[in-house]
């Protein structure tokens, strides 16, 4: 029926071409499975290692992921409400770690704790800084942080500075303000950036690869234990764990959808 | 009122602080590697042992190993903006049309297929590197390129630009997505019943509403482009050890054979002990970066990405 | 399903939501506050990513000896180890997938005593692998060099592999031509398996000690002597070790009998004396053995009626019978 209307075959040709992208997309998503078959699914699904992974990565990804929102709530009500001279500027600096492709923070990464407050950590301490799990959690701090507060603002954007004012007015205080008033209201919002946040925090490894050096079992969460099985040959290993990166990735933005929060990026 | 309004700016700072914090980090952790730039005694001392490498490894510069005088730099700068312009292109003539039937028509599973498509943006860039390979390895299309008679994996045609169009498209097409939600539909309707066709009510109404978004959704699939790493890494790999006989006149007229894809090139610059041009790339790669942020906030662009 | 979130129950439940989520994240930050290390003794161990399987097998031997002593393994690509030392001063042991990269740890002064003669636990050789089936036709060296053949060549640059690359064939006077069939130059040598594996190329040359991992999928040639390459592998005590008993304690005993064993398990030879020219290429059949229960574990794991016994696959069963229990490989 659309064909036959005049100029038809534009809706015909879009949802043609729709068809076909999902095809690919599907594909691309599905070969994992089709690549592995059913019975050595089973078999890598039950092993305990896979859980030992899947277990480090939740963890990990949670803890800086409760960094990011510590410093990201704040820093995305700042850059939201405040206007001052050079804010684009300062804005894009801080962006700068997640338009930046992963691994240059990784390489950067390493050049900063040799620098002042991580050499005196690693030294009190006497623990290397970036060769255990502290190192995992600091480089998805610092990808995910910016990320954090950008969500965060926009997030916040959207909540007319109306409903500030008149609180105001009526006598609160600003934190009074900001915590009775706008956080309440920004909590679709923040609950739907937060799990993009720890999806994103899960999904590290490029910063891993250059600045973590691997260690079995301490620092080899999920993506990156992907590249360290790829070159260790086990095929077998590789896929399955790509299996349950997807399904991470994908039960993670259902539940963002389900909670109907809606965030932008810039 | 004189303590209300101290109140405030105690509050303020306290927002502020940070905002500063972060800023201070990110800065810090750009500028602090500047000195990585420099070539060090101990670097040099390494290059005279390592006779074997030949004169590839030669230090044209004091400063960030003399990058701007080596070809593979500039092969490799031109090899990535060429490839993610390709890309975008792509991108936009496919993602447009598809981010409108998303957004207007009735089709089946919607809400599964926008869970897809963000889902994509989270998902390890290790994990969709894998599934390239596999997907192009194995199964029909291992057969079709067979029947083609050449492969995409480990190629700079096909192959970059599809690791690339990936998470590329993804992005800008959610953006478009966004955008013609945002546009009543009503519109077009009024315009088709006074007697304009589909194709020119989406021309003269929709799309010159929707430009700005369009621009915006550009930008985001060619930075999402740009930061590309571990499909390129995982399903292309590095190209500047190879021979020229391998790459096509097409390539060589270019200039984009024996070069690399720029953040690849980092990693693998860093990792042969070459630091300094390494650091050198980064930051060209930082400053690219920086700048297409930069022209995302000034003309306020908003990228809606879920 | 949105319905639920706006009225005033599914808000409630929100709430609670928040509440437990705020528990949590606070119980989570708490354990990694208290995560703090005990009395016990962190090695840290810079090694080669192609040391992994049989490095980890060391660590669990080794750990469960020394109840105190616990080994942190850095693995990464062996030329971003100087980088990496250079910059952090910081690990106990190095072990890089070829003595040259410990050379330039030397060169640095970064070791304490290394002895070329005695601290080499184990020798890579060479093979060739091609995709299953061999659907070229690879035999020898030389089939190398015909024309629109796809040879995987390893970059000289970041692995010990691409070195012997250009030597084994420029031995053979082959190399101009074998470099216009590069099509792949890879980063590390398991990137060759890879490619092998997955039928990116038709040919290329790798360690044993790779091919091992990739039984099922490619197959597997032994090089005449004349163009074997035996490559050591060293290991070293850092100077900036913290632990340096503890440290020396882990490095005999990867020398000592037991230690050689495993790396023997994963296709190491571990001759004491393997005769060598100048160029390190074989002079005679020391590792003739090692190299037939390797073709013979590559047809063990895709013939099911293929007997693995001691005499036929030598100490490889525990990698054959990994790699039989799935389709595709792992553990």
């Amino acid at each position: 029926m659309a064909l036959r209307s005049r100029g038809g075959w534009w809706p015909a040709l879009c949802i043609g071409i729709t068809a076909s992208i999902l095809a690919v997309y599907i594909l691309l998503v599905t070969s994992n499975w089709i690549y592995l078959g059913w019975h050595d699914t089973l078999y890598f699904f039950s092993k305990s290692r896979m859980w030992e992974r899947f277990w480090l990565t939740v963890w990990t990804a949670t803890v800086s992921t409760s960094f990011s929102l510590f410093i990201g709530i704040p820093a995305g009500y700042a850059l939201s409400r405040f206007r001052f001279p050079c804010r684009y500027l300062f804005a894009s600096i801080i962006d700068l770690p997640i338009v930046v492709s992963p691994a240059v923070v990784g390489a950067f990464l390493f050049g900063i704790t040799t620098r002042f407050p991580f050499d005196w950590i690693s030294e009190y301490y006497g623990i290397y800084i970036g060769r255990n799990v502290y190192g995992v959690l600091l480089v998805q701090f610092t990808v995910t942080a910016a990320f954090c507060a950008r969500l965060m603002k926009a997030s916040f954007d959207m909540i007319p500075v109306r409903f500030e004012a008149v609180s105001h007015s009526l006598g609160a205080s600003p934190l009074r303000t900001f915590f009775k008033v706008v956080l309440p209201m920004a909590k679709n919002g923040i609950i739907a950036s937060m799990i993009v946040v720890w999806a994103r925090a899960a999904a590290e490894w490029e910063g891993l690869m250059l600045f973590v050096g691997a260690t079995e079992g301490k620092t080899d969460i999920m993506p990156f234990a992907i590249y360290l099985d790829w070159n260790g040959g086990m095929m077998g290993w590789v896929t399955s764990m790509s299996i349950v990166c997807i399904l991470m990735a994908v039960s993670a933005i259902s539940a963002m959808k389900l909670i109907g929060g809606r965030s932008n990026v810039w | 009122m004189s303590g209300k309004r101290r109140n405030r700016t105690i509050i303020n700072a306290f927002f502020y602080s940070f905002a500063g914090f972060l800023f201070l980090y990110s800065a810090y952790l750009f500028l602090s590697n500047l000195d990585q730039l420099f070539v060090t005694e101990a670097a040099i001392k390494t290059r005279e042992i390592t006779d074997i490498w030949g004169e590839d490894r030669e230090i044209l510069n004091q400063f960030a190993g003399g990058f701007w005088k080596d070809p593979y730099f500039w092969k490799s700068l031109n090899l990535t903006l060429v490839i993610t312009l390709i890309t975008t292109l792509i991108a936009t003539i496919l993602g447009i049309p598809t981010a409108y039937a998303l957004s207007r028509y009735r089709i089946p599973g919607k809400s599964v297929v926008e869970i897809l498509f963000s889902s994509l943006m989270v998902m390890p860039g290790s994990v969709v590197g894998i599934c390239l390979i596999v997907m192009f390895n194995y199964g029909p299309l291992w057969k079709l390129q067979n029947l083609l008679g050449f492969k995409f994996a480990h190629s700079i045609f096909p192959g970059m630009v599809i690791a690339s169009l990936v998470l590329s498209f993804a992005f800008g097409m959610s953006a478009w997505k966004a955008t013609f939600d945002s546009i009543n539909p009503r519109f077009e309707q009024v315009a088709r019943s006074l007697g304009s066709s589909r194709w020119r009510a989406f021309r003269t109404i929709t799309f010159p509403l929707a430009k700005s978004g369009i621009v915006a959704g550009i930008i985001l699939a060619w930075t999402r482009a740009m930061a590309e790493f571990s499909a390129v890494l995982f399903f292309c790999g590095t190209f500047r050890e190879l021979p020229a006989s391998r790459f096509s006149d097409l390539t060589k007229f270019l200039q984009m054979d024996q070069a690399d894809w720029v953040s690849v090139a980092v990693w693998a610059q860093v990792e042969f002990g070459n630091i300094e041009y390494g650091f050198a790339l980064a930051f060209v790669l930082v400053l690219l970066g920086g700048i297409s942020v930069y022209v995302m906030h000034r003309i306020g662009a908003k990228g809606y990405v879920w | 399903m949105k319905n639920f979130f706006k009225s005033s129950k599914g808000k409630e439940f929100m709430m609670k939501l928040i509440n437990n989520l705020v528990v949590f994240l606070f119980i989570s930050s708490f354990f990694l506050v208290t995560h703090t290390y005990g009395g016990e003794k962190r090695l840290l161990f810079h090694a080669g990513l192609g040391q992994r399987m049989a490095l980890n097998e060391i660590k669990a031997v080794f750990e469960k000896r020394n109840p105190d002593i616990k080994v942190n393994f850095s693995y990464k690509g062996s030329g971003y180890f100087i980088a990496d030392i250079t910059r952090s001063k910081q690990g106990d042991l190095f072990m890089p997938g070829e003595e040259f990269y410990l050379m330039q740890a030397g060169e640095r002064g970064f070791l304490t005593d290394y002895d070329p003669k005695t601290d080499i636990p184990a020798y890579f050789v060479t093979v060739i692998i091609t995709p299953k089936g061999n659907p070229k036709n690879i035999k020898r060296i030389e089939d190398f060099a015909r024309p629109g053949i796809k040879v995987g060549l390893g970059n000289p640059r970041s692995c010990a592999i691409g070195i012997w690359h250009q030597k084994t064939f420029r031995k053979a006077g082959i190399w101009d031509k074998v470099k216009e069939n590069a099509t792949l130059s890879a980063k590390c040598i398991p990137e060759l398996g890879n490619a092998t594996q997955h039928r990116a190329i038709d040919a290329t040359i790798v360690w044993a000690t790779t091919a091992v991992l990739y039984l099922r999928d490619v197959e597997i040639i032994p090089i005449e002597h004349k163009y074997r390459g035996i490559i050591r592998l060293p290991v070293g005590v850092l100077k900036f070790a913290r632990y340096r008993e503890e440290s020396q304690k882990l490095m005999d005993f990867i020398l000592s009998e037991e230690g050689r064993a495993i790396f023997h398990k994963h296709a190491y030879a571990i001759n004491p004396v393997i005769p060598v020219d100048k160029q390190a290429f074989c002079l005679d059949g020391t590792t003739d053995k090692d190299m037939e229960y390797l073709v013979n574990a590559a047809k063990a794991v895709k013939d099911e009626s293929f007997p693995v016994t001691k005499e036929t696959i030598g100490d490889l069963a525990g990698q054959v019978l990994r790699q039989k229990k799935t389709k595709r490989a792992g553990d």
